[in-house]
């Protein structure tokens, strides 16, 4: 089947590499240095390394969630579609909730952590979807 | 919609996977087809269909609520 927008298969394996290896990095980068008084100004070196993690989890968020399944058809498509769709829904009713209550100070980090909250709710939703799936396929065979 | 998938795949003595192989999706695809949980396009309802050598609305069939 023809698809527009979708990654090779193997991708998601990149991803969720960049999603792991990023997880030692940041404990080892706590571990010797104070994160809460970083060096201030734009891309001094707490600032690079922020960006660069961010964007580490991002991009490994993104391609878990845009590659192909091994056999990619048009229900696979509908699922992903369905999904995604949900994924949004859910996502802004969590945002307004949050926005509702917390206190202003905080919405920079929950605009940050928005940026992979909707990833993580496709991914799990569209996993899911998948399984379920593949259950009912089994039950009756 | 409704189909007989199941009835010509074992006139034809195929299985799900035989099926699934020969249009090119997954036996889930298939699965679901069959159990009327998930409606296919016209292309893939027209390569089920030319796998048995029948007519599309031999293989499914309108229902009053569609």
């Amino acid at each position: 089947m023809k698809t527009r927008f979708l990654f090779p298969y193997w991708f998601r394996y990149l991803g969720l590499a960049c999603f792991l290896v990023h997880i030692p990095i940041m404990l080892l980068f706590k571990k010797y240095h104070d994160m809460d008084s970083p060096d201030p100004g734009l891309f001094s070196g707490s600032h690079v390394f922020f960006i660069f993690t961010t964007l580490m989890v991002t991009i490994g968020l993104f391609l878990i969630a845009f590659s192909k399944e091994k056999i990619e058809d048009e229900q696979i498509m509908m699922l992903r579609r369905d999904s995604l769709q949900w994924a949004v829904y859910f996502n802004y009713i969590v945002l307004i909730v949050v926005l509702i209550f917390t206190e202003h100070m905080e919405i920079g980090h929950i605009m940050l952590l928005n940026m992979w909250t909707l990833l993580l709710f496709f991914i799990i939703r569209f996993q899911w979807a998948i399984i379920r799936n593949n259950w009912s396929a089994k039950r009756e065979g | 919609m409704k189909n007989n998938i199941r009835v010509e795949r074992a006139i034809k003595n195929i299985t799900q996977a035989d099926l699934a192989e020969a249009v090119s999706v997954s036996r889930q695809t298939i699965n679901t087809i069959e159990s009327n949980k998930y409606v296919p396009s016209t292309i893939l309802a027209m390569k089920i269909a030319r796998v048995f050598g029948k007519p599309v609305e031999e293989v499914f069939t309108l229902e009053d609520s569609d």
